[in-house]
């Protein structure tokens, strides 16, 4: 599903940030990625997530090269992909109904197919008296659930978090890692960026641990070469 | 092809929605509402300064279009009643009996085939006629005032003009024919002039409006970057992004360019009085008439207005949609 070969990622002229990464994801699988701040979690997912170009190496997910990827194929494939990100990106003038709607609107789906999915999942993450609210009268745990909402809405094959539980006491951490875990069995594979190891304990998962820009692997789920 | 299924696909339904404020559009039967609340915020895209230059350029494009549009009707008119007429002119000559020789021609006139009528006119109908350079003064009467008659010709079977020529210069001497052609093609080209003219301005306004538009596209795009890149990470591809501003800019077209018509079809309507308001004589009425007919704007001319709306808001579509995609190509 995903296969990185080499790859290694610098910003500009500054040092490089991830180096000779290489490591090879199967479909339906859970991962952790962890590693201090600034080991270049958020750079792997960006490049994960096609936001990036990797400076050298390549990348192949769902077994497309990135490198020879045109604009309209990127767009497919991240219909594919779920991701969470560690600011929320959540847009403003939008309520978090709209908010969590947005990708199913944007694969040009009727409203009235989704709106009970949009307001059911809503309820499930403990957002259902803030359906009609805006993000900026939303705390930063709601904010984290909206996006997390948003990023699993579409039931992608694929699912990027990154620090989904940072801003959420820990019940409701518990509460957003049963949702994974449970879109996993569903066949979702999902890689989950995190320092918190109170929340990587509670799942036999493999880690992904990034120190000073290499990848070393922690578990026989992952084929490091 | 892709143009016409963009088209076809394009939600017209909600355009009206596009169009009106909000407060009014959320009072719109369900089927014509957008639907749901715009990914696009309208206020980041058609501020109230574009829709007011987009409005003035839809004015002069409307004005350019409705004078020329005028111009050439009364041309049009002009050369259909000199092209229905021949003029025979009889120069005064000391040695002749003037309506001796009037009664002559117009006998022999009439024998013409292809000649519908023949009109002489007086001696008094001719001074007339110089009255407007003139005056009406006494001493017109002793000037030797050319008589003219008036025939009016068949113009499904016109008469030989080159015979008939040729015979009053043998049988009549001072007679003269003229059959309007060199002012038929005067007017023919006084109205290509300014018909070529009016495409020169409404070429310049076209340019001036797509490079506004492409410059507030650029604007709204920076003003929305984020909001680009949210859409970007949730799947949409550059046709969706594209459409998400297309939407404002056709709402902004058709809004603006209706403010603009209207004002023109306004214009147009006060165009009869705007001479005497400006305190021009009746002379200068009769040239303006002359120029530009009665100076109102028949069914065509307003039919006109209506195409340079749907030409702005396409221009606006267009010209938005291409520019997204500019833009989204160096985000690449």
């Amino acid at each position: 599903m995903i296969r990185f070969d080499n790859v290694g990622l610098r910003y500009g002229s500054g040092p490089e940030i991830l180096r000779d990464v290489t490591f090879h994801v199967h479909p339906g699988s859970f991962h952790f990625l962890t590693g201090p701040s600034g080991a270049g979690k958020t750079s792997l997912l960006r490049l994960l997530f096609m936001s990036i170009r990797p400076s050298r190496g390549l990348i192949f997910v769902f077994g497309e090269n990135l490198a020879d990827l045109p604009p309209a194929g990127r767009a497919a494939l991240r219909r594919r992909i779920g991701i969470v990100f560690q600011d929320f990106r959540l847009l403003d003038h939008l309520t978090t109904w709209e908010n969590v709607a947005l990708p199913l609107r944007v694969m040009g789906k009727s409203e009235s197919d989704y709106a009970d999915d949009v307001t059911d999942l809503l309820h499930w993450v403990g957002l259902g008296n803030r359906i009609h609210a805006y993000p900026e009268t939303l705390s930063g745990g709601e904010k984290q659930r909206a996006a997390i909402a948003r990023a699993v809405i579409g039931r992608p094959e694929l699912l990027l978090a990154d620090e989904p539980t940072g801003n959420v006491d820990p019940a409701i951490g518990n509460r957003l890692l049963r949702l994974f875990v449970e879109l996993n069995r569903l066949g979702t594979s999902v890689i989950l960026a995190t320092h918190d190891f109170g929340l990587m304990e509670q799942l036999d998962a493999p880690r992904l641990m990034l120190q000073e820009g290499h990848l070393q692997v922690g578990s026989p789920q992952l084929t490091a070469r | 092809m892709t143009f016409l299924n963009d088209i076809r696909d394009y939600p017209w339904t909600s355009l009206l929605a596009g169009i009106l404020p909000s407060r009014l559009a959320a009072r719109l039967p369900k089927r014509f509402q957008a639907p749901s609340s715009q990914i696009v915020p309208p206020a980041s895209v058609a501020g109230r300064a574009l829709t007011i230059v987009i409005s003035i350029m839809t004015f002069l494009a409307c004005l350019t279009a409705g004078g020329v549009y005028m111009v050439h009707q009364s041309a049009s008119a002009w050369v259909d009643d000199i092209a229905s007429e021949i003029t025979i002119e009889l120069n005064p000559l000391e040695t002749s009996d003037i309506e001796k020789k009037m009664t002559l021609v117009s006998l022999f006139l009439a024998k013409q085939s292809g000649v519908t009528r023949v009109k002489p006119m007086s001696a008094d109908d001719s001074a007339k006629l110089l009255e407007p350079w003139i005056g009406s003064t006494a001493a017109l009467s002793a000037l030797p005032v050319p008589r003219l008659i008036a025939v009016e010709i068949d113009r499904s079977d016109p008469p030989d003009i080159a015979a008939i020529r040729n015979a009053l210069g043998e049988n009549f001497e001072g007679v003269t024919l003229d059959d309007h052609r060199r002012w038929q093609s005067e007017i023919k080209l006084i109205t290509r002039s300014t018909a070529l003219g009016g495409i020169a301005i409404l070429a310049l306004v076209a340019a001036a409006t797509v490079a506004v538009i492409v410059s507030a596209t650029r604007s709204a795009m920076a003003t929305n970057r984020e909001i680009i890149e949210v859409l970007h990470f949730v799947g949409a591809n550059d046709k969706f992004i594209s459409s998400e501003f297309e939407r404002h800019f056709v709402g902004l077209g058709v809004r603006a360019g209706l403010v603009g018509a209207v004002a023109a079809a306004i214009a147009f309507l006060l165009l009869p009085l705007l001479v005497s308001l400006l305190g021009g004589g009746a002379v200068t009425e009769a040239e303006t008439r002359r120029l530009l007919g009665s100076g109102e704007l028949d069914l065509g001319g307003y039919a006109l207005l209506v195409l340079i709306v749907v030409v702005v808001a396409a221009l606006c579509m267009l010209t938005s949609r291409l520019g997204v995609f500019r833009v989204l190509k160096t985000y690449a």
